[in-house]
């Protein structure tokens, strides 16, 4: 047979359950020692009461010995129990009394001593022999084994009763106590399931105990998380539909302006013209925020710990993304000079320092006019590995600056679109990898300066 | 009838203005909050366009300002924030319509056209003074049931004398509402057009108050 173990589902089972089987095998043991502990003493009491009864006999025999008495005596009962114990004296081999129930022949083949025999309908007796102060008298005196057993039955009744009642009684009282001390994680599991779903508020209980405190302190925690999890999530969206509608609201009246029956070759050139940067412009804004949405979604411990191991030539990426935007400075006439020569490890995912590269330049190149100087530098900077991208661009003054890098935070006055995405994702992929972004004005060329500043 | 157009996007700010232009309206574009408030305080304009996420002020805050101000022109605001606390917050504050980005051009004309309608307290869709029938939807004016040819600036002039009925017009006041920004307007230009509507039309349907304006009786 396979035992099936199943764990109990409820915390107040769990308690009660051990709570009463401990209780019971306890007292069922407390039962029985004194059971045992009561037949010991009541062999040796009634046993003792058989010899006591047996040095009367014999007493009362010397005596009687004298009267010279011939037949046999037999003593009268006189107590209830009386039917249960008996008697027999001989006197040289002659029996000469006994009580009403005992038979004519010796109770015990022994001389002397302790002997449980049957007799009769075959009862079970406790029979003690002895001689008499003259050798040729001969006492038994017996007693029913089952009287002592009735006696011990009478004790363990009277210890095992109460447990009868007991156990309901305690079964009930523990019932009361543990549901009592359960009662607040009634009331949380009440309190959470009255909750919206969207609920995120911390939960409040009005007494708490101690062992709870930490679990809803930090189910409150969690929530908390969650909820600044969601108001982010939600800006995000709301932000990036405001981003995502204007290039499309752009696109379609540009659109409608080319079909519209007042529009010259010119003014239908111009706006279809516009409809196509229109386009290009909302593909870029979509796979700007899928990467950032791929960056904020990737778990910062996860991509920190590949980012421990993993490191990438800085001066390689930084190479290899001037080689890839070099064709579209040279159509607005950018000159793009590349300082990396010697290789420079840094934490990192080959990947995404890509990314922040291509981002620095690019936003470098279309923030600068035409016929503007990027700068790209790679360098150990006091033992840090740092790139640096520096343009002849308008530049910006310090409050825009500062709030560079506020997701979708534009500066003002450009014609060239823009998100700003692209810091937004800068500044993730700097944090990913414990690097410092820092935007400020360029003394070489006299636009912008960002250095990215990995950690020695 | 002049619209103000505010509106940061570049692009959807030229499409915007290309297209309505197209639609006969006059259009002035400014590209941020500030430029918007002052413009539109000058109450120049028969209505305006105003995006929300605009740089320098916010479009919620230059329309509260205005309503505050008591400048009445209607406003139709047009956004991509499509939240309906947003909606009812625009509303709240002034605004007289509310449109979600992209929006389309013909669509965005006739709810300007409905704007400067109820604005003006008028509940049809064309306008009438004794035998003349305006249709400010379809460009298009009759006599008597005949059509009429008129040109652009000569439409422009009768709709808005005919939607300030009753009123008298000064020939600064019209000049503003025909014309957007970059046009030279020659002194004698109202003048010119006045005279080919009450030719074209009726001698008498246009008055002249001497010293202050013109008027169009509405009977």
């Amino acid at each position: 047979m396979k035992l099936v173990r199943r764990p109990l589902k409820s915390l107040q089972a769990r308690l009660l359950a051990p709570l009463l089987g401990l209780v019971t095998v306890i007292w069922l043991g407390a039962a029985i020692m004194t059971l045992v502990d009561a037949r010991d003493e009541l062999d040796d009491l009634l046993d003792g009461h058989l010899v006591q009864a047996a040095a009367l006999l014999v007493v009362q025999q010397a005596r009687a010995a004298d009267d010279d008495d011939d037949g046999i005596a037999d003593a009268p009962s006189l107590h209830k129990y009386a039917p249960q114990v008996a008697f027999q004296v001989f006197h040289e081999g002659q029996l000469v009394m006994r009580s009403a129930n005992a038979g004519l022949i010796p109770m015990s083949t022994k001389d002397h001593g302790f002997a449980t025999v049957r007799l009769g309908k075959g009862d079970s007796w406790r029979v003690f022999s002895t001689r008499g102060i003259e050798s040729d008298v001969q006492v038994y005196v017996g007693e029913q084994t089952a009287s002592r057993n009735a006696i011990l039955w009478a004790i363990l009744h009277s210890v095992l009763l109460p447990l009868l009642f007991a156990l309901p009684l305690l079964a009930l009282g523990g019932w009361w106590a543990v549901r009592q001390g359960l009662a607040p994680l009634r009331q949380l599991s009440h309190a959470l399931r009255q909750r919206r779903p969207q609920a995120l508020e911390p939960v409040v209980l009005a007494a708490m105990p101690s062992e709870m405190r930490p679990m809803v302190e930090s189910l409150n925690s969690l929530f908390e998380r969650i909820e600044s999890m969601v108001a982010s999530e939600r800006r995000f969206t709301a932000d990036a539909a405001h981003e995502l509608r204007t290039p499309i609201a752009g696109i379609r009246a540009q659109a409608q302006v080319a079909l519209g029956a007042g529009a010259d070759e010119a003014q239908r050139q111009h706006a279809l013209q516009a409809t196509l940067a229109g386009c290009d412009r909302a593909t870029r804004l979509v796979e700007q925020l899928l990467t950032l949405a791929r960056l904020e979604s990737a778990p910062a411990a996860s991509t920190a710990s590949t980012a421990a191991t993993a490191s990438v030539d800085l001066s390689a990426v930084a190479r290899r993304i001037a080689a890839d935007l070099a064709p579209t400075a040279l159509a607005r006439h950018q000159t793009l000079e590349l300082e990396a020569i010697a290789p420079h490890a840094v934490a990192g995912d080959d990947m995404l320092i890509g990314v922040l590269v291509r981002n620095l330049i690019d936003n470098a190149m279309r923030y600068s006019p035409d016929g503007a100087r990027i700068w790209i530098h790679v360098a150990t900077e006091s033992g840090q590995p740092t790139l640096r991208v520096e343009d002849s661009g308008p530049g910006m003054t310090e409050p825009e600056m500062a709030r560079l890098g506020e997701r979708f935070y534009r500066v003002l006055g450009h014609e060239r679109p823009g998100s700003g995405l692209g810091w937004s994702i800068v500044k993730r992929i700097g944090n990913l990898f414990g690097a410092q972004v820092q935007v400020s004005h360029s003394d070489r060329l006299g636009g912008l300066a960002v250095s990215v500043r990995w950690p020695a | 009838m002049r619209i103000l157009l505010a509106e940061d996007d570049p692009m959807l700010g030229d499409g915007l203005r290309a297209g309505l232009r197209q639609l006969g309206f006059q259009v002035d574009w400014v590209r941020d909050g500030v430029a918007a408030e002052r413009e539109l305080a000058s109450g120049d304009y028969t209505a305006a366009v105003l995006d929300l996420g605009l740089p320098l002020k916010d479009g919620l805050d230059v329309l509260q300002a205005l309503r505050a101000r008591k400048i009445t022109t209607p406003v139709l605001v047009l956004t991509a924030r499509d939240a309906v606390p947003d909606r009812i917050r625009g509303l709240d504050l002034g605004a007289d319509d509310y449109v979600v980005k992209p929006v389309d051009l013909h669509e965005l004309g006739a709810r300007l056209r409905s704007l400067v309608r109820r604005s003006h307290g008028q509940m049809q869709d064309t306008l009438r003074c004794g035998a003349v029938l305006l249709e400010p939807a379809a460009r298009r004016v009759s006599l008597n049931g005949e059509a009429v040819t008129l040109s652009t600036r000569e439409f422009d002039l009768l709709h808005v004398l005919m939607l300030n009925a009753d009123r008298i017009m000064s020939r600064e006041q019209l000049e503003q509402q025909l014309y957007s920004w970059g046009y030279e307007v020659d002194s004698n230009a109202i003048e010119v057009h006045i005279h080919h509507l009450r030719r074209k039309l009726h001698p008498d349907l246009i008055q002249t108050v001497r010293g202050i304006g013109y008027t169009v009786l509405r009977t």
